[in-house]
């Protein structure tokens, strides 16, 4: 208790009314979104109960399979947390010279990994559960119920990611952690190939493959935690009962898996933390050994070198690669024939791949770009005593984050587009689109992360999942969200009517003018103020 | 060299710094105590462009470290009294960024590199991550960082900290040469017999402001030298 109160005093000490003050527009943007997610589910479950003879069936099945990628989603965060909170937090050495029991020290760090990974997915998950509420007209318990049981959803994702991250790091020998991250890393994506690869059996070139697609995905195995919640809250949703041993058997896996932690824990962390220690290792000089790099490339390539030797930063790749797996398989899954009867399919497939993509962008954004700047830590010191003009280093970090993601997103719409047999015209506009965006929203990463510092962290994953990186990933998203609908309206003009008259053109023109502003002003606006804000910065020091 | 012109420095509305002057000459090796929070780090640190002053200027050499930082800067080394490092980076890779940053050349970088790694005593740990290097040995590498570009000033916050005896007699040594080659040496430090035994001239500062400056020879005359000094000022 004591130790915890550390954590209460701290958090005590960190708001006060000028820090709320300053996090108002944030917290308004984040409200925005909630309204976004809420207006978005809310529409999509009011198709999708439509359906005849499917719409509930098929509703439930959201329901669950929604929970069912929480899970792995869940689980693979908090490994990636639990290994920075329990090994690589820099309290850690203070802790245990201390009179404190390892089992206070446990408890402790459960808690940090517990809210580092789930505090994301449990802000903005509320939304959905509201929307299946008013849906359905549910009642106060509903609230409640779901409330209660993803909370324990979420601690048993919580005690399966500690235990997995200390089995993992008392079985690799190496006692460099990396080789541990990518030891969870390889076998996940096995597990994820594999699992989805299983996942749908069915030919779904046609709606009823489609819709029986869906209802063979394996979300329904009895052994899940997906499975207990989406049994406990279904029934109150839609008013058919309560079964009270599926909200039991949440209740009694979270304190389950919270023990088995803590077992886990008891029995491995003492070794684990002396085998990780820095220990003098000797760096190989490698192909670039003889490298000597000019003022220009210095801070690149530094910031390189250390990107694949921390493993706080390149474990993150994990995530985001689990994402682009999810999103390119469904890409490969979308039924095109079954589709072809509609008119402007083609097109509507492209913006559809353009916003999904969109959201990858923000997502990979936030975790390399955003945090570019705060990743100088409190070395930041050398930059501003050296003869290094912050002009050339906020340069530097737009190319660091810029070169990588823009190669990646270009690949995957490439791919992804081909999958869907786009060519010609829209292949071309769609490639343009993304390179834009890549430019606009490198820039508004950067000079977010300039605006925004926080080179005090305990690990770089805890930079974009800060407020300033959520709201960035709102406003990156909102940036592509606007490019992409001025972009669909020039479309929609120019192949409504065979003769474009003025105010059609004129429309174009100024939607094209439109979508040049605001990227510019993205990629712009928020560099400028960054690189005044770090001239200014005395946070550091 | 340095020149420290009724500089003044507040947070929060409460001064740390207060109309501070201050002229070192060049070679000159000019020691700043005082108690803790008496304002010895504000004044370092304006002198490196990470504060800026709110009234006054700082010259060093020809330069206005505000209006003309880069210039200031490449003549400038600075060693802090926190060793905040790239930590991913082995302590040659770490000399090599901070050559290229100051626009070293190549070959005169490496050569440089190998001299520092000797000098400070850290060669043999030159291609290990600075994340296993103790404090002490990181301080040998601050200081190898600082004085790769052969700057004409060197600031110093809390020179000798973690260095052990060997280090603390490498490091008296290292600084005298320096002052002898021409180079002016600003530091702060808590040290009073170091202070005592290095510097040529010794300036005191409580609450933000300069109380006296004496030289080494008027610090030799005072009963119980610069620590009776110290101790009957700071009352």
């Amino acid at each position: 208790m004591l130790l915890l109160n550390t954590k209460f005093l701290s958090l005590k000490n960190s708001v006060n009314a000028r820090v709320v003050l300053k996090r108002l527009p944030f917290i308004l943007i984040g409200l925005g979104f909630w309204v976004l997610f809420y207006v978005g589910t809310y529409k999509v479950l009011s198709y999708v109960r439509e359906i005849i003879f499917f719409g509930e069936i098929l509703s439930k099945k959201l329901f669950s399979m929604t929970f069912f990628s929480l899970l792995g989603f869940l689980i693979l965060s908090s490994i990636i947390t639990a290994i920075s909170s329990f090994y690589l937090s820099k309290d850690i050495p203070l802790l245990l010279s201390k009179p404190v029991k390892i089992k206070d020290i446990l408890r402790l760090k459960a808690l940090d990994a517990f809210a580092n990974s789930s505090w994301m997915v449990l802000s903005f998950m509320p939304p959905v559960f509201i929307a299946y509420g008013v849906s359905y007209g549910a009642g106060g318990e509903y609230y409640l119920l779901i409330f209660g049981c993803f909370l324990f959803f979420s601690i048993i994702t919580t005690g399966i990611g500690i235990t997995l991250a200390h089995i993992l790091t008392r079985i690799f020998p190496a006692k460099r952690t990396r080789t541990v991250l990518l030891g969870i890393g390889m076998a996940l994506f096995v597990l994820l190939y594999f699992l989805i690869k299983g996942l749908i059996p069915h030919d779904i070139s046609t709606p009823e493959g489609l819709i029986s697609s869906i209802m063979s995905f394996r979300a329904e195995s009895p052994l899940l935690p997906s499975y207990w919640i989406a049994e406990a809250v279904f029934p109150v949703l839609t008013k058919s009962g309560f079964d009270v041993f599926y909200a039991l058997i949440l209740f009694g896996g979270a304190l389950f898996f919270l023990l088995l932690s803590e077992i886990t824990g008891l029995k491995f962390y003492r070794t684990n933390i002396e085998r990780i220690q820095p220990s003098g290792e000797i760096i190989k000089k490698g192909v670039f050994g003889g490298y000597y790099p000019g003022i220009n490339t210095a801070m690149l390539y530094k910031d390189i070198k250390t990107f694949f030797r921390d493993t706080g930063q390149w474990s993150q790749i994990i995530i985001i690669g689990a994402l682009i797996m999810i999103y390119v398989y469904n890409f490969k899954s979308i039924p095109v024939n079954a589709l072809s009867g509609f008119s402007f399919i083609g097109e509507i497939m492209v913006l559809v791949n353009l916003v999904l993509s969109g959201l990858v962008l923000s997502a990979v954004s936030a975790r390399f770009i955003y945090a570019s700047v705060s990743l100088e830590g409190q070395a930041f010191w050398i930059i501003r005593t050296s003869p290094v003009d912050i002009n050339r280093f906020i340069r530097s970090k737009f190319l660091y984050g810029f070169i990588p993601v823009t190669a990646l997103m270009l690949i995957l719409v490439l791919l992804t587009n081909l999958a869907m047999n786009v060519r010609g015209l829209l292949m071309y506009v769609s490639l343009g689109t993304i390179f834009m965006l890549c430019v606009s929203v490198s820039g508004l990463g950067t000079g977010f992360g300039a605006i925004y510092p926080k080179f005090k962290y305990e690990n770089i994953a805890s930079v974009s999942m800060s407020l300033g990186g959520m709201a960035f990933m709102l406003i990156a998203f909102s940036l592509i969200l606007a490019t992409l609908s001025l972009e669909a309206w020039i479309f929609y003009i120019a192949n409504i009517g065979e003769m474009l008259d003025v105010t059609g053109k004129l429309q174009i023109a100024a939607a094209i003018i439109l979508v040049l502003l605001i990227n510019a002003c993205a990629f712009y606006v928020p560099m400028k103020i960054g690189i005044k804000k770090l001239r200014e910065q005395t946070g550091i020091i | 060299m340095i020149l420290i012109d009724n500089v003044s420095k507040s947070f929060n509305g409460s001064y740390a710094v207060r109309n501070l002057s201050v002229d070192v000459e060049n070679g000159g090796i000019f020691g700043i105590v005082g108690p803790n929070g008496a304002g010895k780090t504000t004044t370092i640190r304006m002198m490196t462009g990470l504060l800026t002053p709110d009234s006054g200027k700082i010259i060093v050499g020809k330069y206005d470290i505000v209006k003309e930082p880069i210039k200031a800067k490449s003549i400038l080394g600075y060693v802090p009294d926190k060793a905040f490092l790239y930590e991913k980076l082995t302590a040659r890779e770490f000399l090599i960024f901070i050559s290229s940053i100051y626009k070293i050349q190549k070959s005169e970088a490496l050569s440089r590199i190998d001299q520092m790694l000797e000098l400070f005593g850290i060669k043999d740990v030159g291609d290990e991550l600075i994340e296993s290097f103790s404090q002490g040995m990181r301080q040998r590498l601050l200081f190898s960082s600082a004085l790769i570009h052969n700057p004409e000033a060197l600031l110093v916050d809390e020179p000798f900290m973690g260095l052990d005896p060997f280090g603390v007699r490498m490091l008296k040594g290292v600084i005298r040469d320096l002052s002898s080659k021409g180079v002016t040496i600003f530091l702060a430090t808590h040290s009073l017999h170091i202070a005592e035994e290095l510097c040529h001239r010794v300036g005191f500062i409580n609450k933000g402001a300069l109380i006296a400056i004496k030289t080494k020879d008027e610090i030799t005359g005072i009963e119980g030298g610069l620590e009776g000094l110290f101790l009957r000022m700071g009352e």
